[in-house]
Parts: structure tokens; sequence; C-alpha cells
């Protein structure tokens, strides 16, 4: 094999912030194309709160039942007939939806056989996920980053926010998470996975409901590598020799199963759902999985 | 010669060692770089890779390994020897050869002799006259220069002989040569040890010119066998070899007179031991046929024992005047004889009561003495037998008695008797009982330390006659004779005036008179006597060669002269062997009990000769090894490097595994006291000062939470109703946990409890078998088909769990057990459920005749007891102490009644069949009476 098999993508991080502004002003515009592109596949039955709550607007009367609060009782319609109704509204209640990408620099990893580096494709379904959910009208917000928003551009201004913002790196704290409010996380997981799980269970404590995005380059899971190789860890430099990375291959691919599992598990042990993502694959089978989990997640919560 | 006995064949590659820094750099050379590649996994990648490895150049250590190897070559290639034992020859004139051609030579004597064969070649290479010096035999006419051809011929038929070497000798003769031919060059072929006056020859030694060499052998496997003898219960010996050897065991074996081995022993040296015993426990009839006693690998004349009649074991008959009285035997006049005289002789008691007919045919299995004990009147021809008898040699010794002292005279006595006894310190006499005085110098007894508690009441008393006193071997102390003697022809014939039992006197119960027998036994030879007072010279029968072996006498051997005050030594006239004829004959050994073996130290024998192994023996040819060592080497880096290739790689759980094994040893040695030690020690610790009910975990959440509410419950009631007041409950872990501190174990079963593994139903086993109880609980009195247990999925649950246990056979409580009776009087035992059999070991049945007992004493407490009523449900209360499962049917009664159950199981478990044994108190208290 000739050239290495997986690169640093350029990252859109640049020492002068200008630069790396600019670059991600470059960036952004054509993942929000992209994530127009994608959502328009995905966009069908996100409305399904056809039902009674907590809410402004009238959805029914129905008959009192023995031992409902008092004070539901419409008396209105109950001096109608010899019934006592009750007035349900219709639960009109706006959901919240956390996104956050891993910017750390083992994100920005494309190999040769991925059509993107980690990080472009999180973006992508991050921002193609802003767009599903700012169409919903859901607010939305950045974790870490900014204030929730109810907009339809909402996907835009995050957007924008980014392209000022330093890289995140670290999963930021659970500060301003509410009750009831959904966090779609995409990563690879490869940080400390203490830190990471600590963090997912201060989450998991303030109320919020997840989803685990873990997106793997195919080099990082098939191990395609032989001969006497030195692999650098992007992230921290460091260096490995391998004698003869061929025969790591198995012991390898059993390990990283072994990590996208231990991710699995961490999603499980909070209650979060977990999706799988390769960058060789389109970005839609992951917001379609994703929009799985996220509608069944919303429609079990409200049930 | 240097100091340093090591020379190489070839020293000039040793040049090649100039090329090792080249072969340094050229190994430190750097592999080629490896391929960079970009990883963000690289922690899980670490994970499998975790040396760190050095890409600049390979490894200090394969570089240290392959320096080692080229080392090694190049010395392997130089042939290195150590102690090469070439002899070469210096200087000129006379070769002196002084040769140990004693019996520690015979093993290794061709050696030997091609050692000074070779000397003798160079010796004639050089044309120069060769004295042979052989150290057992020096005889001065042999000292004489001879020329190497003559010198070799001699040397050819020089053997070793099995004799010490004559150090003494020989350097008076060495001396004596060099004051005529002055040695040039001088060899001392030594076997390696040092003989009487060895010191003479190495100063004979240090004082001769020219080339002085000693040859020395090692002397690892020598051995001699210094003594042996035939003790009551076994034929013991000693082996003695120098000191400072590793521990190793000798086979020892004996041979009849046919030359058969008989039977075999070891001796076994410890590390550095110079003497070790052997034992031989054969029967007294095969030990008195050996004739030779040899240590089988070990080839030569000192490793060999002959024995002759002096290490017979005296056979002894004895007879009494008594009829045997078996149901009293301390009253038998025989007893205290046959105690006295069975540890140094073999006994043969007549088996005929009449002796008549037992004298004949005691006389008959050829034993050298006969006992007599208080045998009056003898029939006439049995005194001429005897007498016959012991004018042949054969020594009776007669011991007092009512009998002797009421029979006539007759002749079988040393001395004349006043008839009747004489009695000391009756009540009608002024006289006391008398001890005995001390022996005399010529008497067989002188040197016993005569015993002050002896006191002789009653004896027979001899005619005052000349020769009295010559007779007399002991006297009491008022001068009246105890023991007298006298020589039959070659026998004895001894009298103790006394009894031999403890009715006249206390004698026969002193250890006094055990050795006092001793030496009058001693006195007898055994078969046939020979020891006469006139020296006489007995031929040579068959004598020991060099190895050890037994053959024809040689023409130099000359007659043996024994006699009184005669100690026959072996030398070169009287070989070892036997002497004498086939019908007597006596042994000579080259060795004597107390020899020792010392190695010849060169350095304090002759300071300033050297020193030197034998050709071939002691000389060590590293190359070999070397090379060996190098391939060895080799083999380790091929396989460091296709390890550092990442070849090894592939079997990655197989290395893990390698290396888990190397390492296991070592975390056993780390780890001795578990990590879960800690933290259980306070648990065991509480445990072991507080008695706890303790519960099995099944590991059903449900389960085991009624399990400890259970067994809080019955805490509880116990706390409050009887003296036992337990502390918090325990659960047990089975498989891990330290059972010892539990005396019962409540253990639910569920359907879905998993099956404990062998190792821990092996601890359960112990557990029950220490004394310890399971109470297994299977609930399922209602869930059962028909409302009964059988084949319920819990019952079938514990068929599989007990069936790795051993169980004996079950029975339901049955109504006079313990159980029912141990704190309260209960007839069943329901749990929630009432229609469950309580099951415990069945009782051994009671025999028909046994009265009626309310309770059937057993010993032990049942290590099982099985129920299905759910005791754990029935016990269990909440926080406020309320009970926490209905019982069924709901009936308050039913709980108390549990409860009860649990105490009187509680009860049981603890005080086993106190209980059984406490409810007879009434019983016995009406027994007694008011």
């Amino acid at each position: 094999m000739s050239g290495p098999i997986g690169a640093v993508a350029p990252r859109e991080t640049r020492k002068e912030t200008m630069a790396r502004a600019r670059a991600r002003a470059a960036l952004i515009p054509d993942l929000l194309v992209e994530a127009h592109r994608v959502a328009n596949n995905v966009f069908a039955g996100w409305h399904g709160r056809r039902k009674r709550g907590v809410g402004e607007d009238f959805w029914q009367f129905r008959h009192y039942v023995t031992g409902e609060n008092l004070a539901a009782i419409d008396w209105r319609r109950s001096a109608r007939d010899d019934n006592i109704y009750v007035r349900d509204r219709e639960w009109q209640a706006t959901h919240m939806v956390w996104l956050w990408v891993d910017e750390s620099p083992s994100m920005l990893f494309r190999s040769q056989f991925a059509v993107v580096a980690k990080q472009s494709r999180a973006l992508v379904l991050a921002f193609a996920m802003a767009e599903l959910l700012a169409r919903s009208g859901e607010r939305l917000g950045w974790l870490g980053l900014t204030r929730p928003m109810l907009s339809r551009r909402a996907a835009d201004h995050l957007g924008q926010s980014l392209m000022l913002a330093p890289p995140q790196t670290r999963l930021p704290g659970p500060e301003g998470i509410r009750n009831f409010c959904d966090i779609v996380l995409f990563s690879d997981f490869l940080g400390p996975r203490e830190e990471t799980l600590s963090r997912l269970q201060a989450y998991a404590r303030a109320g919020a409901r997840g989803h685990l995005v873990q997106i793997v380059d195919p080099v990082e899971e098939t191990f395609p590598y032989a001969g006497r190789i030195e692999f650098r860890d992007p992230e921290t430099g460091e260096r490995l020799t391998a004698g003869s990375a061929q025969g790591l291959k198995n012991d390898y691919a059993a390990l990283f199963a072994a990590h996208i599992a231990s991710v699995r598990a961490m999603a499980r042990s909070i209650g979060w759902s977990h999706t799988l993502h390769h960058t060789d694959k389109p970005a839609s089978q992951a917001l379609v999985a994703l929009h799985v989990h996220l509608s069944q997640d919303v429609w079990r919560q409200h049930q | 010669m240097s100091g340093l006995p090591l020379v190489f064949a070839s020293p000039w590659v040793l040049l090649a060692l100039v090329l090792l820094p080249v072969i340094w750099w050229l190994l430190r050379l750097t592999p080629p770089r490896p391929r960079a590649e970009t990883f963000p996994p690289l922690a899980i990648l670490a994970r499998l890779i975790r040396r760190e490895e050095t890409p600049a150049q390979s490894p200090w250590w394969l570089t240290l390994l392959r320096l080692v190897m080229a080392t090694l070559a190049i010395l392997a290639m130089a042939g290195p020897v150590w102690n090469p034992g070439e002899a070469a020859l210096e200087g000129d004139g006379p070769v002196l050869i002084v040769v140990d051609d004693g019996w520690a030579a015979a093993a290794d004597w061709e050696r030997r002799r091609d050692a000074a064969l070779a000397i003798v070649a160079d010796a004639a290479e050089d044309s120069r006259t060769v004295i042979l010096v052989a150290t057992t035999a020096s005889a001065p006419e042999a000292a004489t220069p001879l020329n190497p051809e003559q010198a070799a011929a001699r040397l050819e038929g020089m053997v070793a002989r099995p004799l010490k070497p004559d150090h003494g000798a020989t350097a008076r003769l060495v001396v004596e040569i060099t004051r005529d031919h002055a040695p040039g060059s001088t060899f001392f072929l030594s076997d390696g040890l040092e003989h009487a006056d060895s010191s003479e020859l190495g100063a004979a030694f240090a004082a001769l010119g020219g080339q002085r060499r000693i040859l020395l052998p090692g002397t690892e496997g020598l051995v001699a066998m210094a003594g042996i003898r035939n003790d009551p219960d076994a034929l013991v010996g000693t082996l003695i070899r120098p000191p400072g050897q590793a521990a190793r065991p000798f086979d020892v074996v004996t041979f009849d007179i046919q030359g058969l081995p008989a039977a075999r022993a070891t001796a076994l040296f410890d590390a550095g031991g110079t003497a070790a015993d052997f034992r031989f426990a054969e029967p007294v009839e095969l030990r008195n046929q050996v004739v030779r006693t040899a240590v089988s690998d070990a080839e030569n004349a000192g490793a060999v024992q002959l024995l002759d009649d002096s290490f017979r074991r005296r056979v002894v008959g004895i007879i009494s005047g008594q009829s045997a009285d078996l149901s009293q035997p301390l009253l038998s006049p025989l007893y205290y004889i046959s105690r006295a005289l069975s540890p140094f002789s073999d006994l043969r008691e007549a088996d005929d009561a009449n002796v008549a007919r037992a004298v004949p045919a005691l006389i008959q299995q050829g034993i050298s003495a006969i006992a007599l004990a208080d045998v009056g009147n003898l029939p006439e021809e049995t005194v001429e037998e005897l007498g016959k008898w012991v004018e042949g040699g054969g020594m009776l010794i007669r011991f007092a008695g009512p009998r002797l002292a009421a029979a006539a005279q007759d002749t079988l006595l040393p001395v004349r008797l006043r008839a009747g006894d004489r009695n000391l310190g009756g009540a009608l006499s002024w006289e006391t009982p008398k001890p005995l005085a001390p022996f005399e110098a010529q008497s067989p007894f002188f040197g016993i330390d005569p015993p002050r508690e002896v006191v002789v009441r009653r004896q027979v008393l001899a005619l005052q006659e000349p020769d009295l006193e010559a007779k007399t071997w002991a006297i009491l102390e008022d001068g009246t004779p105890l023991v007298t003697a006298d020589r039959r022809g070659a026998g004895w014939l001894v009298l103790f005036h006394t009894s031999s039992d403890a009715s006249w006197s206390n004698l026969a119960i002193s250890g006094t008179f055990v050795e006092m027998l001793r030496r009058v036994v001693d006195q007898s030879r055994s078969r046939g006597a020979q020891a006469t007072e006139a020296a006489t010279s007995l031929p040579p029968l068959r004598l020991l060669d060099g190895r050890g072996r037994l053959g024809a006498p040689g023409p130099e051997a000359r007659p043996l002269v024994v006699g009184k005050g005669i100690e026959p030594r072996a030398s070169i006239d009287n070989p070892p062997g036997f002497y004498g004829t086939d019908d007597g004959f006596i042994a000579l050994n080259l060795f004597a009990a107390g020899d020792t073996l010392a190695a010849l130290d060169p350095a304090s024998f002759a300071p300033g000769v050297a020193a030197a192994g034998y050709a071939g023996e002691a000389a060590f040819d590293f190359k070999p090894w070397l090379i060996g060592f190098a391939v060895l080497l080799f083999v380790l880096d091929c396989l460091a490097v296709l390890w550092i290739g990442g070849a090894l790689n592939l079997p990655a759980r197989g290395r893990a595994r390698a290396a888990a094994t190397l390492f296991a040893g070592l975390a056993l040695a780390l780890a001795a006291p578990p990590p879960a030690g800690a933290q259980d020690e306070a648990i065991d610790f509480s445990a072991s000062l507080i008695t706890r009910l303790a519960y099995v975990v099944t590991g059903d959440a449900t389960v085991d939470d009624i399990s400890h509410a259970g067994m809080a419950g019955l805490s509880q009631f116990l706390a409050s109703r009887t003296a036992l007041e337990p502390g918090e409950p325990a659960p047990v872990n089975i498989a891990e946990d330290e059972l010892a501190f539990y005396a019962l174990l409540y253990w639910p079963i569920t359907a879905e409890s998993r099956l404990p593994d062998p190792a821990t139903m092996a601890r359960v086993d112990a557990f029950m078998k220490q004394g310890g109880t399971i109470l297994f609980d299977t609930r399922d009195q209602l869930s059962g088909p028909l409302g009964g247990t059988a084949n319920s999925p819990e019952a079938q649950r514990l068929q599989q769990i007990l069936s790795g246990l051993d169980i004996p056979q079950l029975e339901p409580v049955p109504p006079d057990h313990v159980l029912t009776k141990s704190f309260y009087l209960l007839n069943n035992f329901p749990g929630r459920y009432a229609g469950g059999e309580l099951w415990v070991e069945a009782l051994p049945p009671t025999g028909d005749g046994a009265a009626p007992r309310p309770a059937r004493p057993t010993d032990g407490v049942s290590s099982i007891l099985i129920t299905s009523n759910d005791f754990a449900g029935a016990w269990a209360v909440d926080d406020s102490l309320r009970p926490r499962l209905p019982t069924v049917p709901p009936d308050p009664t039913q709980r108390e009644l549990s409860y009860r159950a649990g105490v009187n199981i509680m009860m049981y478990v603890l005080t086993g069949n106190y209980k059984a044994d406490q409810v007879h108190v009434p019983a016995l208290l009406e027994r007694l009476g008011q």
C-alpha cells in the first residue's frame, strides 16, 4: 500500500481565530445544504401530539370521573345537561432538544475508505437534525454553546454560533439541562470512558433523555493495516509501533467491538439510545435511525 | 604450569575476540523505519501492544545476547579444557612413580594404570628409567630402576590389592631410593584418600627435587564399610566416606555362604555426612547365614565386611522345672530369663514339658546355651547328654529354686551345694536380705555396677571347697557365692545361687540381671567353640580381591595366626578374607567399627607440589557446553527476532496465557493474602465472636430479602425466648465466604438458582463434615403437583445440588428425635406451610430390647435438614417486627409453632444431643429415690 490509509482531514481550526472562522464558515453552509437535503428525505410524521395535555387550546369535553379535581370541572358545559364534564386541553408544550458534536482531533480522522471525516459527518447529522427539529417547531440548543431557541432557522443560527466558538473537544457540563429534554450527542467516544460516563450520568440526573450517535471510520473497525507500522494518536500525539500489524487484526477487531459495546452499554445503563454510524455509509441512514429513536422516545415519553 | 588448569586447544582463535566491538557496531544497525499511520483509537490498540518499541536501534538486551553468543562461539572454537591432566614429563633422570594400589584404587584401577602407562610412555620417549613403587607392598627389592618396557610390563601385571596403602613404609622406601637414584620426575598416583602416615610420604615428597606431581582422583562414590554387628532385631552396620560430599544413597547387599544375595538395604548419606547406617531386619536365621555384606555398586574391598561365627547370634534354650502357668506369667521362672535374654540372643523354649525329651531336642537345634530354671532332678541319660554337650562347648546356665535346693547332688553343677537353702531375713532369722558385693576383677561381670537395690532373700549355699573362690563370679556382701561357674571341656557350667524369678531375690527384676546374663552368654561360643589359649595359625580359605570379591587364595597369602592377645590385621601376607576350614573359620576385615575416611588434601600433604586430576577423569572440555549454550542463545535470539517482528503476535491469546502462566506464580507469591481477604476479615472476625444466623444468598433478590428478614425474625424470637442472642443475620456467598463460623446455614432453593460448581460443593461438603448443618428449604409445599413436593422444580433442583454431596440416609423427624425436644416439645415443624415434613439424617435403629425413651440418644448433629415449609417466609418480619408474609392457612398458632421449630432447630444445632440426655433427668431423679 503506497500512502497512509488514514489521515487527519484539514480541520477548520487554525491558529488564528479569523482563519478558523473563515474555514468554519466555508464548511458549515455546505453542511447546512447537505443537511437540508438529508432532512428532506426524512421529513415525515413528526407531529404526534394530537392528544390532551397541558396547553392553551381546547381539545375535548369528557365525563367527570369521581376523584378528579373539582376545579377541573367545566361548569358552563355541565350546566347544559345532567352530566358533569371536564374540559381537556390539547398538549402544546414544545420539546427541547440539545445537540452536540465532538470536535476533538480524533474526529478529524478520515481514511481513504471513508467519504468524509468523522467530524464532518457529525456536523452534517447535527445540522440535519436541527433542521428537522426546527421544522417541527421544537426548541433547539447547542450544548454548552447556545441557549435554546425556537426558530424555523434554528439550524442556521446554530451554524453561525458554531463558527465563532472554539472547537468543543469535551462534553460540556449539565448546566441548562431541564427535565424532559432530549440530548443528541455525535462523537466517536474515543475519549476517556469514565469522564464521558460521568457527564452522561450528570445529564441523566438532570432528567434528560438522550441519544448517542457513535461515528466510526471504517478503518477503525476493520484495521486493514499490514507490516511494520508506527501508529500515532492525533489526540495525544502518542506513538506506538506494531511490528506486524496484520497479526493484531483479529484481536484489535474484538477490542474495538468491545469498545462499541461498552458505549452501547453506557447508553443503556442510563436509558439512552445508541446509534452506530460509519462514515463510509450515507448520512441519511444515521438520520433515519436517529429519527426513529427520537420519535419513539418522544412518543413514549408523552404516552 | 600456571596455577589455573585451563588450557586452550587453539589459543590463537581467541584473537577473534578483538572483533567483538565490530560485531557490536554491526548489531546496533537500525531496523527499517516503520510506516507512519494516524490512528485515533490508539488507546485500544495500545492494549494489544503494551511494549513501547525503540525504533532507533535493536533493544540492548538483544545486542547483549548476540554479543554473548559471538563470544561463546569464539571461546568454543578456541577449545578450552579444564584440568587437562596431561602429565608432561619434564627434566631428566629416573622417573619415580608411586602408585596407590589399595582398595580405594580398585574400582578405577584401569585408569590409574593408564595414567602410569602414559607416564612410562613419556619416559620411553626420553629414554629415562622408571622406578615403580606400589604403596601397599613397599618392598625395597621392587624399587629398582627399570627400563620403560619392563616398567610397562610390570604395570600391566599390577592389580589393586584389598589393603590399605602403607604410606609410612612407602615414605621410607622413597627416601631410600632417592639416596641412590635421585629422580628427575616424581609422580604420585594417589587414590584420593589420606591414609595412616600419609604425612610421612608427603614429607618425603616435599623433600624431593625435580618435577613433582600428584595425580588426585575425586572421591565421589568411594565408600567403605566400617563395622557390622548382629543386633537382636537387625544386622546393623555403618558406611563411611570422606567428608564434604553430596547426599547419596547406597545399596547394601548381604550374601550367604554360597555367594547368593540374601537381603538388600539402603544406607543414606546426608549431604556432607561421613557415616550412614544400614540395617537388615531379616529373621535371625537368615541373618546368621550371612557371610558377606557389600555395597552393591562400590567395587572395592573396603566396602565389604565378612562375617564369621562371632557375628552369629547366640541361640539359648530355656527349660523350667515348674509347670508353666500361662495365666500368671509373672510367676513363671522363665519369664524373667526370657525377658533378660531376648535383647541379645534368640530363645528357644522347650516345646516339651518333659525335660528328658526337651534337652535333646534343644541340643539338636544347635543352640549355644541352655538355661535351666530351678530344675532339680534330671534323668540319667539327659545328664549324660547335657554333659557331653557342655564338654563340646555348650554353656549350661542353671538357676536355683526350691527344686534344685531339694534335689540330690547332681553332676551338672559348678560347685557342690549344701542340701537345702538359706533363708535370709525371714521371721525366724536375725539376718537381713543381702545385697550384692562389687564384682571382682577376674569375674566376667567386672565392670557392672553392683546394684544397691538388689537383695537376695534366699539362696543355695556352696560347700566350702578350695577352688570355690576361683569358680565364683559374684558374691553377696557376706561373701557367700551368688554366681559360680566351672569349665567343663570346651563349655561352661554356670549356677545362679538364687532363683530366676522374684521369689528368692529381686535380682531377676533388675537391669543388672540382663547385663549379667549377657556376659554369661557371651562366654559361650556359638557352634563349636574355637577360642583356644594357644596361638594357632589358620590357613587362608577364601580371600577378597581388590574389587571386594571372594576368591581362592593366591600363592602369596599366608596362614593367619590367631590366639589370645593377637589382634589379626589385614596385611600383604594376610589379605582380608576367611581363614580356617569350611567347618570353622574366622573373618578378617579391612575396616573395623570406628574407622573414618579422609580425602587427601594436596596442599597439606606436600605443599608446593602440583596436583591434578587423572587424565580423562577430571578433565573438563568446555567446547560442547559452550557450543550448546551458544546454540541455545541462538534459538532464543530467533525467538526474540520473531517476537519483535510480530510473527508471534498471531496467537496473542496464547501469549497472554503464557504470560499469565508466567506471572501466576509471581502473583500467587505476591498476593498470598487475596485482595478479598482484607474486607472479609472484618466480617469473619465479627462472625467468630457473635453467633449469627446465616443464610445462603441465592441471587434472587426477593428470596434473599425474605431469607434475611426471616433470619432477623428468628433472631429476634430467639433473643426474646432463649439465652441465645444472635447477631445480625449473615448473608453467605456459598462459593466464597468462610463457612466455618456458622453452625446453621439456611439455604432456600429456587428453581432458577444456579447449580454450585464442584469446588463449592466440596466446600459445602467439608462444612457439613466438620459439624455444620445446612437447612435446605424448597418452599414448595403448596406449589408442587398435587400439593406435595415430589417433582416440583425446586425439589429437582435440590436433588441436583445434593447429588454432589455425601449425604447419608434421611428420614422424616421421628417422634423420639432430639429435634422434637431440644427446646420446645414439638410434634411437627410448620413454616409458612404446615404440610411438609422436616427430613433429617436417619438415626441408627434402636435395638429390639432397648427401653422406650423419650429421646433417642445419638452422637452428633444431623448435618442436613430439609423442609418444604418455607421457614423463612414464616419467620420474616419487617422493621416494626410485624410478619411480612401470611401463613397458609392464616393461623397465628402456626406462626408461633414455626418460630418454635426454628428455636428447636437452632438449639439442636448448637447443643447437639445434650437434650437427649437432659430428658432423662426426671427418670434419673426418680431412680435415685426421694
